[in-house]
């Protein structure tokens, strides 16, 4: 289902990837970038955590002509009295006028990184008042935002992603070089769709989906887990080969009665000795009481 | 200066990379050695320093740097160090006297509504103003590098999570991105390990939100089994920028000892006292 995102199929979509301090989103959004790059579509970023040089040294190998960045970056907040975009131009007619300004024919992308920014300064409710105009208003073909779901409060980051087509929520993976991506995704017609993806990004942005976890949940055990294993380190043989257990069942214990050894009990052979036993008078043998004799 | 750390940071004072964005946090410890560390480190890489001291006094930073083997009030006379010492600009600002030319770099202490501003622009001027130098004969110095310890303090004096934010965010583009510099800012955490989500302000959620911006993280614990004699914490170092083809971040952990004139760290469980 990533892949199909990042195909892009649907217009009027708004994507979120939603990450946290253990894993960061920004790498798989400079893909989503890149993907949207390729396909010879205009691109727009709001940037407020990345500045234009880091992006476009990120982007390296993607046609970046028709990257336009809107520099949030070096001042935000108007301190330094030359700003280029601040989080207070985050409204409908800013954003239009700006998208319009490059861009007349085709709708573009909207790429805002972050959200987490923006909610910061902006109220929630305007914030999504405005995505929800910006998804109406035609102006924008798609948007993505980049949002650090553990800075603000729950119900900011579910009214946001209320609002959105699709989550993407990022988290780590087994190994360091990949990651989980747990996609919800709603169609037009209302269904919704949950998928758990595996998935890597290759030094040229390409995302490689390794494998899709089983429905049910069953993850692969943990490492430290398989670690457990008891039998793993044993100075001693656990199993047995195929001529050890021959030469283990060939073996007769003492305790075991064969028929060679029973009838060898019973009937000795002739020539060897035997035991004659004729009591005689001090032998105060009573049949009642055979102990007779013992101290007891 | 610690050499040992900087064999795992694979960093020296002659190479380092540039443009980083180091933080430094601590619960239930302290990781103010590691502040000694790098002041030391960048003062000996020839960068330009400026310090934002806001917890100890100057003669405390210059008493242990001594230790570490470099004069703070050397380099701030020569100029390579610019040092803030939070501590008697807030008293003069709150008490002025004549004679002390104020400035406006403290001024969140009357309104802490209002944003850093101030500070910032104070930071602005000290890194940038390298290239010049004052002084006839000035040095060239290196990359600037700027170094707060530590930012929890600004939040005690009633300065909001999102203002510190907004400062570390213009500092990191200033001296990060613009000038190819290097950040150190430490963060205390409250001892408890997690406050409730409702929970806007304080320290963690300063720490996430610089965690999200950093290129490197070092945080100090103290041993989750408790005191030890020979074995004073553990350090957890994160590289969360891409390197390579590992995409996610990089950790390792570490269990150091401070000396007297130094730290080792070492592996877990591979103390000198344990094997």
């Amino acid at each position: 289902m990533l892949s199909e995102l990042l195909q892009g199929a649907d217009t009027g979509g708004f994507l979120i990837i939603q990450d946290s301090t253990n894993c960061s989103g920004q790498h798989l959004l400079t893909s989503f970038i890149s993907a949207v790059l390729n396909r010879d579509e205009f691109v727009h970023v709001l940037g407020f955590e990345i500045s234009e040089e880091e992006l476009r040294d990120g982007l390296k190998g993607s046609p970046t002509q028709r990257l336009h960045f809107h520099n949030g970056f070096t001042d935000p907040l108007g301190w330094t009295n030359h700003p280029a975009f601040t989080v207070h131009q985050f409204n409908l007619e800013e954003l239009t006028h700006i998208v319009k300004q490059t861009s007349q024919l085709k709708p573009a992308t909207l790429i805002i990184n972050s959200l987490s920014w923006i909610l910061r300064h902006v109220s929630p409710s305007a914030v999504c008042k405005t995505l929800q105009q910006l998804k109406k208003g035609g102006a924008v073909r798609t948007i993505i935002g980049l949002l650090h779901a553990d800075m603000h409060q729950k119900g900011t980051v579910g009214s946001v992603c209320h609002l959105a087509s699709s989550v993407i929520t990022v988290a780590p993976g087994m190994k360091a070089d990949e990651a989980v991506a747990k996609i919800t995704k709603r169609s037009k017609s209302g269904k919704v769709m949950q998928d758990e993806e595996i998935f890597n990004i290759k030094e040229d942005l390409t995302v490689i989906v390794q494998s899709k976890p089983s429905q049910t949940g069953s993850k692969q055990p943990d490492p430290e887990e398989q670690e457990m294993d008891p039998t793993a380190n044993l100075t001693f043989n656990l199993r047995l080969s195929d001529t050890e257990r021959e030469a283990k069942e060939k073996l007769a214990l003492p305790f075991m009665f064969s028929k060679e050894k029973k009838t060898a009990l019973l009937h000795s052979s002739p020539g060897s000795g035997r035991i004659l036993y004729e009591p005689d008078a001090n032998d105060d043998y009573d049949q009642e009481d055979p102990d007779d004799d013992l101290d007891v | 200066m610690y050499t040992e750390l900087n064999s795992i940071l694979s960093s020296t004072p002659d190479s380092f990379t540039q443009g980083e964005f180091i933080l430094v946090s601590d619960r239930q410890s302290d990781a103010s050695f590691l502040i000694h560390h790098f002041l030391s480190f960048y003062l000996r890489a020839r960068c330009r320093v400026c310090f934002l001291g806001l917890v100890q006094s100057f003669s405390h930073y210059n008493a242990v740097s001594q230790r570490l083997g470099v004069s703070l009030a050397q380099a701030k006379e020569k100029g390579q160090l610019i040092f803030l010492e939070g501590l008697t600009e807030s008293l003069s600002f709150l008490i002025p006297q004549e004679t002390s030319t104020e400035s406006q770099a403290m001024d969140f202490l009357r309104d802490p509504t209002v944003s850093l501003r101030h500070l910032y622009e104070f930071i602005r001027t000290s890194v940038s103003s390298s290239g010049g130098g004052g002084e006839g004969g000035a040095e060239e110095w290196g990359p600037p590098v700027l170094m707060v310890d530590d930012l929890s303090v600004l939040l005690s004096l009633g300065v909001s999570t999102g203002a510190v934010l907004d400062f570390s965010h213009y500092c990191h583009a200033t001296v990060c991105s613009q000038l190819q510099g290097n950040m150190v800012m430490l963060v205390r955490c409250s001892e408890e390990e997690e406050v409730d989500d409702g929970d806007d302000e304080g320290s963690e959620r300063l720490l996430r939100g610089l965690t999200h911006r950093c290129s490197l993280t070092l945080h100090v614990q103290g041993l989750p089994t408790g005191y030890c004699r020979d074995i004073h914490g553990q350090v957890e170092v994160c590289w969360r920028r891409r390197q390579g083809d590992a995409q996610n971040t990089q950790r390792k952990l570490f269990q150091y000892k401070v000396n007297d004139k130094g730290a080792s760290f070492f592996a877990r469980g591979t103390s000198s006292a344990v094997l």
